[in-house]
């Protein structure tokens, strides 16, 4: 499971975590997936980029 | 003191505060970090918990999802500190309806359980978002719980900090010394694309002044002092993110109202 917000800067990025994986499976690229859903810093782009999903 | 606000949007503030003290803009920083008021789940009743997920595990995530806590929100409840609900023998845990706000939390289908789940007993005070996902279910797993949410502030905890960023920087000034002779490097090297060549002089001009981290970058690369990074001492870029829980002006004011409170214990005492 996604952590619920960035761990550097607290911000709730898991909100938006199920958005973006369906955004990227349709082959957008991630980096206007993030512009568009307004996640700037790279502390918070990294939790979903380096996110693996080990609970299934 | 004057404040010009620059970008203003549900969760986002930047203004500029001019002619002000570096010490007061650090104040209203700290004090919006840590003792504005906000509501997050403190107490969690596991019922049942069939999932893989550990119950701290689970009660931790509970707690850091943002709650609504605007002012309506923070003042139809009392400090849970305050509140007469404690026993006399010190214990300082405890809760009652008139400092708390419940949540149940019931579900016994396959899938993701999300924050939108969480049956509020305040209609008012609910999760900001509603797709956070908690936890995951499988075939004939339950979870059952009741999580209790009370006000707290920054310092006690990270879930009870209204502010994600909170944070000012003085006011970039790029000066160029037109007696020497600048590079043309100090254009690619600024990472915020702060300098950009002018096509008819052939010379760097700034833009965007206030994107300037004041890496100094540029003064590096031009290796003579032709170019110098500086700032004004009392100019000041303000900058509040919330956690969507408030607005950044209602944590602004609330900052205010704390070092109020604060600064007015002094005029009782003497």
């Amino acid at each position: 499971m996604i952590p619920i917000r960035c761990m550097s800067c607290g911000k709730p990025v898991s909100a938006y975590f199920d958005e973006f994986q369906a955004r990227k499976a349709e082959g957008e690229n991630p980096k206007d997936v993030f512009e568009d859903m307004n996640i700037k810093r790279y502390c918070c782009r990294r939790m979903f980029i380096t996110h693996v999903e080990v609970w299934e | 003191m004057e404040i010009e606000v620059k970008e203003k949007n549900d969760n986002e503030m930047v203004f500029i505060l001019d002619d002000v003290d570096v010490a007061f803009a650090n104040a209203i920083r700290r004090i919006g970090m840590m003792e504005v008021p906000k509501i997050a789940i403190e107490y969690v009743n596991i019922i049942k918990n069939d999932s893989v997920m550990f119950n701290e595990v689970l009660a931790h995530r509970l707690g850091l999802i943002p709650i609504v806590s605007d002012i309506e929100a923070i003042e139809s409840l009392i400090p849970n500190e305050e509140c007469d609900c404690k026993d006399d023998a010190g214990n300082t845990d405890g809760y009652c309806s008139k400092c708390s706000v419940s949540f149940t939390l019931t579900k016994n289908t396959p899938g993701v359980v999300y924050s939108g789940d969480l049956n509020s007993n305040d209609p008012k005070i609910k999760p900001v978002y509603d797709m956070i996902p908690i936890l995951k279910l499988k075939e004939d797993q339950e979870v059952e719980l009741e999580a209790v949410a009370i006000v707290g502030r920054g310092k006690d905890h990270a879930k009870w900090m209204p502010t994600t960023v909170c944070t000012y920087k003085q006011y970039p000034v790029i000066t160029f010394n037109d007696e020497k002779e600048l590079s043309n490097d100090v254009v690619e090297v600024c990472p915020n694309d702060i300098l950009k060549l002018n096509k008819n002089t052939k010379k760097p001009e700034v833009q965007n002044i206030e994107n300037c981290t004041l890496c100094r970058s540029c003064v590096r690369a031009s290796e003579n002092d032709a170019i110098d990074v500086g700032y004004e001492k009392n100019k000041i870029i303000f900058k509040i993110e919330t956690d969507g829980s408030m607005t950044p002006k209602e944590v602004l004011l609330k900052a205010c109202d704390v070092l109020n409170s604060k600064a007015d214990k002094f005029i009782e005492f003497f």
